[in-house]
């Protein structure tokens, strides 16, 4: 009890810290997404503390993450004029994005020799969790391993989007908005939202109809 | 930050809280597809759009939550470390995958993205 309630305080103590070093010194591999989990995992490998415990005390922070998701309905609300003159660029950069999400996650797969139902479990890996793990049981993956790798695509995702912008030079913040919420859901749309307020906006619309479009898609692909 | 924002943020969180237990029973009972937090999204993006809800009932709890939304996302990263079997059988590959894949897709809806905001541009232009 008092572990689990250690653990708690000990996940939100670090995550404050490392945002407050990123937010000296924003390097991709900084994000608190990457360095606070890794930290935490150490720990708690070393001390030998099972995942049960640790996870009594900070299930309370996973819970947030719906009415979190919710939330996002005010700042869409509030930009609404924008997402209105930009739907097109929304639409199609979301739909080729979450297909290619798809069919890549799928051709990878198998070029790795990955068996059927992990293979099952890679397809909808792009988009938010719920509906990840909800397309992975129709499609004959395991949920649970979606999950996790839904969780990976967040944190690989919040690092690799930077990149992407820089590469393929997307100068444009509507772009940037449309490829963190297709290409990482939340995760991605937190970083989008440290770019400016309107690719954070986008990208939270991007991140539902991408769930959305996945939702109506793989079950008829896969 | 007065006492007074605090009390209005941590209700309107409690509100949220509110909102997506009642969409979960909704889900659960009509056996929807669609999970409760896009439901919840769309009921209070309508209920603002029509006044019902005003702004500034929901405006403060909803920008603390999504400035620490990463926080949220931690203790199921941390929970990779059950899987430690699939990790250490596939976990190169799948982390191949993820970086190639996530790239492919974001490379992919940035360029389209810019592709047809360029076109549309252009038509304004003539």
């Amino acid at each position: 009890m008092i572990l689990a309630a250690l653990c708690f305080i000990l996940t939100i103590a670090i995550y404050y810290a490392t945002k407050v070093v990123y937010r000296k010194y924003t390097r991709v591999y900084l994000t608190p997404l990457l360095i606070t989990p890794l930290a935490l995992v150490i720990i708690i490998l070393l001390g030998h503390v099972p995942f049960h415990t640790y996870n009594a005390g900070s299930k309370w922070l996973s819970a947030m993450l719906q009415p979190a998701t919710i939330a996002f309905a005010v700042p869409l609300y509030k930009h609404f004029d924008v997402l209105k003159k930009y739907a097109v660029e929304i639409l199609f950069g979301v739909m080729s994005g979450a297909m290619m999400g798809m069919l890549s996650s799928a051709l990878f797969a198998k070029c790795l020799h990955l068996n059927a139902s992990l293979l099952d479990s890679m397809i909808p890996r792009s988009v938010t969790t719920p509906i990840a793990m909800n397309v992975s049981q129709l499609i004959g993956g395991i949920p649970t391993i979606t999950a996790i790798v839904v969780i990976l695509t967040g944190i690989l995702g919040s690092i690799i989007g930077p990149l992407v912008i820089r590469w393929f030079r997307i100068d444009n913040e509507i772009a940037r908005g449309v490829l963190f919420g297709t290409g990482a859901h939340g995760a991605g749309t937190s970083k989008a939202f440290e770019l400016s307020a309107v690719s954070g906006t986008i990208s939270s619309v991007s991140m539902i109809l991408a769930a959305l479009f996945t939702l109506c898609i793989a079950p008829l692909v896969f | 930050m007065r006492i007074k924002t605090i009390i209005k943020g941590i209700l309107q969180i409690a509100f949220f809280i509110f909102v997506s237990l009642i969409m979960n029973e909704i889900t659960q009972l009509f056996h929807l597809k669609i999970p409760g937090s896009i439901l919840g999204i769309i009921l209070i993006f309508i209920l603002l759009k029509t006044k019902i809800l005003p702004l500034k009932w929901v405006d403060i709890g909803a920008n603390w939550m999504l400035a620490e939304l990463l926080l949220f996302f931690i203790p199921s990263a941390v929970g990779i470390i059950q899987y430690k079997t699939l990790l250490f059988q596939n976990g190169l590959q799948v982390i191949t995958l993820v970086i190639l894949s996530t790239g492919l897709v974001m490379a992919c809806a940035g360029r389209v993205a810019v592709a047809i905001a360029k076109r549309r541009e252009r038509k304004r232009a003539l």
